[in-house]
């Protein structure tokens, strides 16, 4: 089609380029979603053969993030200073970024997709009259033409698109935690540092107060290094207090299927899956799950997956290392009473 | 005169396996689709229909959709609102986030330039991509909002209203001073939904409350919606690769199968012995 929309600005793709990532800071430090961010802007960037860039606000309290950004692949880091303006809001922080872009022109520009990144990246593409997809579950890049290439699961997770943005500028993703792995530091040196100072203030909103409230969560879903995943099957909630006890002894934490929510088996922040929360624990037991794709994209980047269904046709087995086919009270009785045996643990089972 | 209050919803598909892909266009084959209102959309116009309880005024449901949308903001209607506009036109169609988004704040600029609050659901069941409420307040040029559970006030005579929001994973929440006109989009256990009123979902049926609006009424442009407005494209459909997995089944008696995957466990160093 060759109708174009008066209202957006000529791109020339040639002009832009870097891989750029927000990086969001908590008491300084880079968080971890935004180093898995980081980790996969540096391959693309490498295949690009291009920079990656750090998108900041403030410095942060740490004196060596430059260096410690640099480790993990950063080249350059891009600090917004705004002046006259202390506290976030979604608009001001987004016109700050804009208005760097537009300076500084990233090919690509990559956010965690959560809170705060979900609330900012479309807001900026819209400014910017580009391009955005969410929840990219992975990244490549087409070397002949310099798109990123943006692959998404849609409707049901059996079908991943491949999505691009061939004629705008900067092409800009949001990335669910876990889709990557966090990268290891392997650089010594310094990333460039490079301030920006924004005089940007829009009296229509102003953050007036904020509250941390203290969410004290034993296993959080997205950090254990063993997640058991309960489904439907489990039945009821006399078998859901068993496989507490099974994670309680493995230090689990425990999610499950929108069936599983849907049930009230689970509250839905636990949901594992494509509408849910992406894992990456070195182990994950999925119980009475039979196995949907939804389900499935988000325990995908386990390093050992278990299951443990009455039913061997279940499509679990097909994406499980060991299966078990049988009934999971009677399993999960015994491997508690076997890890406790080893442990010396009274389980009173 | 109390507040306008705009609710921008979807009708979603229920059942994602009913789903296909047509392999020329690669855009999502709708007709014959069973569709239903947006599950997270119902608790943005339950948010609208108490703040019009609490505030005065009226509540106006948008949605861009095919014909088939129509029924989606009759149950609308059912729970309480008072408008229905459908913005229904095939020059729509295939439209990715941001041309979505230009069509809805054309429509808010044309058919209700006089809104105070722009309200939109957390994310879509089907695409769950949350960008619209974002994107429509950056084309309309007002101030935004996410995951907002409470307005506590709203001064009338200055048009200032003050929001309460919760950022689920920070476990913040935060309280903002905003100069209406707004967008907002409401987090999903902000409140509960009503039931709707059967007699006045068929009564809107009967009384055609649904208006329809084509591209004759908003002549926009055609390169900025539907596909030619659309930055992102869908270039290709795979297959999901599925990293190779060990597929070792063990079927028998729980206590050796236990045992069997205890050991396995141990071997993979998965579990400390």
């Amino acid at each position: 089609m060759n109708v174009k929309c008066p209202e957006w600005e000529e791109v020339n793709k040639n002009e832009y380029k870097g891989y750029w990532v927000y990086v969001e800071l908590k008491n300084g430090k880079p968080s971890e979603h935004s180093l898995q961010l980081i980790g996969k802007a540096r391959e693309l960037a490498d295949k690009l053969g291009t920079y990656v860039g750090a998108l900041t606000f403030g410095g942060g309290k740490d004196e060596d993030l430059p260096r410690l950004l640099y480790s993990y692949g950063v080249d350059k880091m891009f600090i917004i200073k705004l002046r006259n303006v202390d506290k976030y809001t979604p608009i001001v922080y987004g016109k700050a970024i804009a208005f760097i872009v537009h300076k500084y022109r990233p090919d690509a520009i990559l956010f965690p997709g959560a809170g705060r990144g979900r609330e900012l990246a479309p807001y900026v593409a819209a400014l910017l009259r580009t391009g955005i997809t969410a929840d990219c579950v992975d990244l490549d890049v087409d070397v002949s033409t310099g798109d990123l290439i943006q692959f998404k699961p849609t409707f049901g997770g059996n079908i991943i698109a491949e999505i691009r943005i061939p004629n705008r500028r900067p092409q800009i993703v949001t990335i669910r935690k876990n889709a990557f792995p966090t990268p290891d530091p392997h650089r010594e040196g310094e990333a460039e540092v490079i301030v920006e100072e924004v005089e940007l203030k829009d009296e229509r909103l102003r953050q007036i107060d904020s509250r941390k409230v203290e969410i004290r969560e034993e296993r959080p879903l997205e950090a254990s290094d063993i997640v058991i995943g309960v489904g439907r099957g489990v039945g009821g909630r006399d078998g859901l207090e068993l496989i507490s006890k099974l994670a309680e002894l493995l230090n689990a934490a425990i999610g499950g299927t929108k069936r599983a929510v849907d049930a009230g088996l689970i509250p839905p922040e636990r949901m594992i899956g494509e509408t849910g929360k992406y894992v990456r624990p070195r182990l994950y037991i999925g119980i009475g799950i039979s196995g949907a794709l939804q389900h499935v994209v988000g325990i995908l980047n386990a390093r050992v997956i278990v299951a443990i269904n009455t039913d061997e046709n279940a499509p679990i087995f097909q994406f499980a290392d060991y299966g078990i086919i049988g009934d999971y009270r009677e399993v999960v009785k015994e491997l508690i009473r076997l890890i406790a045996e080893k442990r010396k643990v009274v389980t009173g089972l | 005169m109390g507040l306008t209050i705009v609710v921008s919803v979807k009708a979603v598909v229920p059942y994602v396996n009913v789903i296909r892909l047509d392999p020329k266009t690669r855009s999502i084959i709708r007709e014959g689709v069973p569709t239903m209102l947006n599950p997270a959309d119902k608790v943005a116009v339950e948010f609208a229909l108490k703040l019009k309880e609490r505030f005065g005024g009226r509540v106006i449901t948008l949605s861009m959709a095919p014909p088939i949308g129509k029924e989606a903001l009759e149950s609308l209607i059912g729970m309480g609102v008072d408008e229905a506009y459908l913005l229904s036109d095939r020059a729509f169609a295939n439209a990715d986030t941001l041309a979505t988004s230009y069509v809805i704040a054309n429509a808010v600029r044309r058919l209700i330039p006089k809104f105070d609050i722009l309200i939109f659901g957390e994310e879509s069941l089907d695409a769950a991509t949350a960008h619209v409420p974002a994107q429509v307040a950056a084309l309309l040029d007002i101030p935004y909002l996410y995951y907002v559970i409470d307005i506590k006030e709203i001064d009338m005579t200055s048009g200032k209203a003050v929001i309460t929001r919760v950022i689920n994973d920070e476990g913040v929440y935060e309280t903002y001073e905003a100069k209406l006109p707004i967008s907002i989009s409401i987090h999903k256990h902000a409140v509960r939904p009503r039931d709707e009123s059967l007699i006045r979902k068929i009564d809107a049926k009967l009384k055609g409350v649904v208006r329809i609006i084509d591209n004759s009424a908003l002549n926009l442009n055609p390169g900025c919606i539907g596909a030619a407005g659309s930055p992102t494209v869908v270039t290709g459909l795979h297959e999901m690769k599925l990293p190779p997995r060990k597929r070792q089944l063990f079927k028998g008696n729980a206590r050796e199968a236990a045992k069997w995957l205890f050991d396995n466990l141990i071997k993979e160093g998965v579990i400390d012995a």
